[in-house]
């Protein structure tokens, strides 16, 4: 019943190990970028409308037309973000009309479709069905995102810290910019067709806030969160096969962004008590510093 | 004969503007290699065009028109900057951040590193290079941009107001720093409204407001009619210091970006 490592011996198990341990590394990477950048919202935005993408690709295809229908979403939604901000619209506006517009088609297909699946299919995605094939294109996927960023990766960094800077300095700010967003497009479009829409945000989002609760220093957050998004994913997985033996149906996805919630509140606590121990043992002068 | 270097910067007959009237007119000035300039005009002037024509960010016309052209060769120090103080970022890290446009998508290597570490010397930061960059004072924060710069290993300087919203201290630490860079054969270009201050580290100074007013050595620009004619009469002493203007040059040119000011 205890037993950590067995289960994952069967392939629809490992499969979907394998899957969350590359999907933690893009989280030390392209998540720590999304951090930096404060690109959750527009994180949020791409996960929301790749959603169509993944209906049109269930009714057309079934489970094997989940990735090309992402993919052709991820395109769709990249190019009218960047029109809508090019017509001089706030970046959160474009994300929210984008949101709002893409994710009502989906659901709207959604409804109209018969057996291409159920709109908490598309949420929570279908976790332990994933197939070789399917691991293969998301690997890939990660991967380019991964070195997209690691390659470019002390630029992202100046241009994240002071855009303006950068651009003085000569560094092209608005290539960096679509470079990190393709880089998080190609890991939301692998997460959301394997893992699901919601389970795709919280693997991007949650092990770098989580790492920046409990660290200030960046190498450490970036080793935290592939470590977090490591240990969450298998201990949520975990928790499906615990309660499957125990009789209970979870669903696999829910259940592992479930997991990586609560590891974030616990994250969350240990940073809050590791700062009020910091504060109580610091001269007053430091107190304000160690508070930040 | 001792022959003159050849200049880091070098206009005559310049004209900047953004696409309709230009904003200033007739400039005509040089700055050698380890001199530093004073630019100094009232609001709407014109020094911001000219930093923004110097950085390639504003248009310009000129009989002669000569600034350093290469990746890192123009190193900036704007005058505010909205960087987020919780950025989980070193000192250290920071400056690194100036390599940057020399080094391209290659790793940096022991080279890098000596010119990072130098830089924090020469602002005097060397002991603070662990410390995050949020941690520090505003004085601190602005010499470690000052690093950053230099981390570029620039020819020219281009510092918007360095001395705006320091304390006597890091105000005396920062004129020690644009010596030590002089000394090193760094050409600077230093806006400001702090006469006194330009007196004590820039050799030579150009006076604007929208056409160039005086170009020469900066005792003989910081003429109290000179200034006076430049700037309408609003000039005053504060703390043992001749001020130009207590206004900033924010609004200079509303509707257009300010080059050195941060998005």
């Amino acid at each position: 019943m205890i037993d950590p490592f067995t289960p994952f011996a069967a392939p629809f198990l490992g499969r979907p190990l394998i899957l969350l341990v590359a999907l933690a590394v893009a989280a030390g990477t392209v998540g720590v970028l999304v951090h930096l950048r404060r690109l959750e919202f527009s994180t949020d935005g791409l996960t929301h409308a790749v959603f169509p993408g993944l209906a049109i690709g269930a009714a057309l295809g079934g489970a094997a037309g989940l990735l090309p229908g992402a993919i052709g979403a991820g395109l769709v939604a990249a190019v009218v973000l960047a029109l809508i901000s090019r017509r001089g619209q706030p970046r959160d506006t474009a994300v929210a009309i984008v949101l709002t517009t893409f994710f009502s088609f989906g659901v709207v297909l959604v409804s109209l479709s018969r057996g291409g699946g159920s709109i908490s299919d598309f949420f929570f995605g279908r976790l332990l069905t994933i197939t070789w094939g399917d691991l293969g294109v998301a690997l890939t996927l990660i991967a380019v995102a991964v070195v997209l960023i690691v390659a470019t990766a002390r630029q992202q960094l100046f241009a994240a810290f002071d855009a303006a800077g950068a651009r003085r300095a000569g560094l092209p700010v608005l290539a960096l910019e679509v470079i990190g967003t393709v880089a998080i497009a190609l890991v939301v479009v692998a997460a959301s067709a394997t893992v699901g829409t919601l389970l795709a945000l919280a693997v991007v989002i949650v092990p770098a806030a989580a790492a920046r609760a409990l660290t200030r220093s960046l190498p450490a957050a970036i080793a935290i969160s592939i470590a977090f998004g490591a240990l969450t994913g298998w201990a949520g997985l975990w928790l499906v096969v615990q309660l499957a033996t125990a009789g209970v149906d979870a669903a696999p996805g829910a259940t592992v962004a479930l997991t990586m919630i609560a590891g974030y509140l616990l994250a969350l606590g240990a940073g809050a008590l590791r700062r009020r121990t910091a504060l109580r043992a610091a001269p007053t002068p430091e107190r304000e510093r160690v508070a930040r | 004969m001792n022959q003159q270097p050849e200049p880091v910067v070098e206009m005559r007959d310049a004209a900047f503007g953004y696409g309709g009237a230009p904003v200033l007119t007739g400039v005509s000035f040089t700055v050698q290699p380890g001199e530093a300039v004073a630019l100094i005009g009232p609001n709407g002037a014109g020094k911001s065009t000219l930093l923004a024509g110097i950085l390639g960010l504003a248009q310009h016309t000129a009989s002669v028109f000569r600034v350093p052209g290469g990746t890192g060769e123009i190193g900036t120090l704007p005058q505010s900057s909205s960087i987020d103080p919780a950025f989980p970022v070193t000192l250290e890290q920071v400056v690194s951040m100036g390599r940057t446009p020399r080094l391209g998508l290659r790793w940096p290597g022991a080279h890098d590193r000596r010119i990072v570490a130098e830089a924090l010397e020469t602002v005097g930061l060397a002991a603070q290079r662990r410390t995050r960059f949020g941690d520090l004072s505003g004085g601190q924060r602005q010499r470690g941009l000052l690093a950053r710069a230099l981390a570029s290993e620039p020819r020219l300087l281009l510092l918007d107001e360095p001395f705006n919203g320091l304390d006597r201290g890091a105000r005396d630490d920062l004129v020690e720093t644009i010596r030590t860079l002089k000394a090193r054969g760094v050409a600077l270009l230093i806006t400001t409204h702090d006469l006194e201050l330009a007196r004590a580290v820039c050799d030579r100074t150009l006076l604007v407001n929208q056409r160039q007013v005086a170009f020469d050595e900066t005792g003989c620009v910081l003429t109290l009619e000179q200034v006076e004619a430049a700037f309408a009469s609003h000039v005053m002493e504060i703390d043992g210091h001749t001020l130009a203007t207590t206004e900033h040059h924010a609004s200079e040119h509303a509707g257009h970006h300010h080059p050195l000011a941060d998005d």
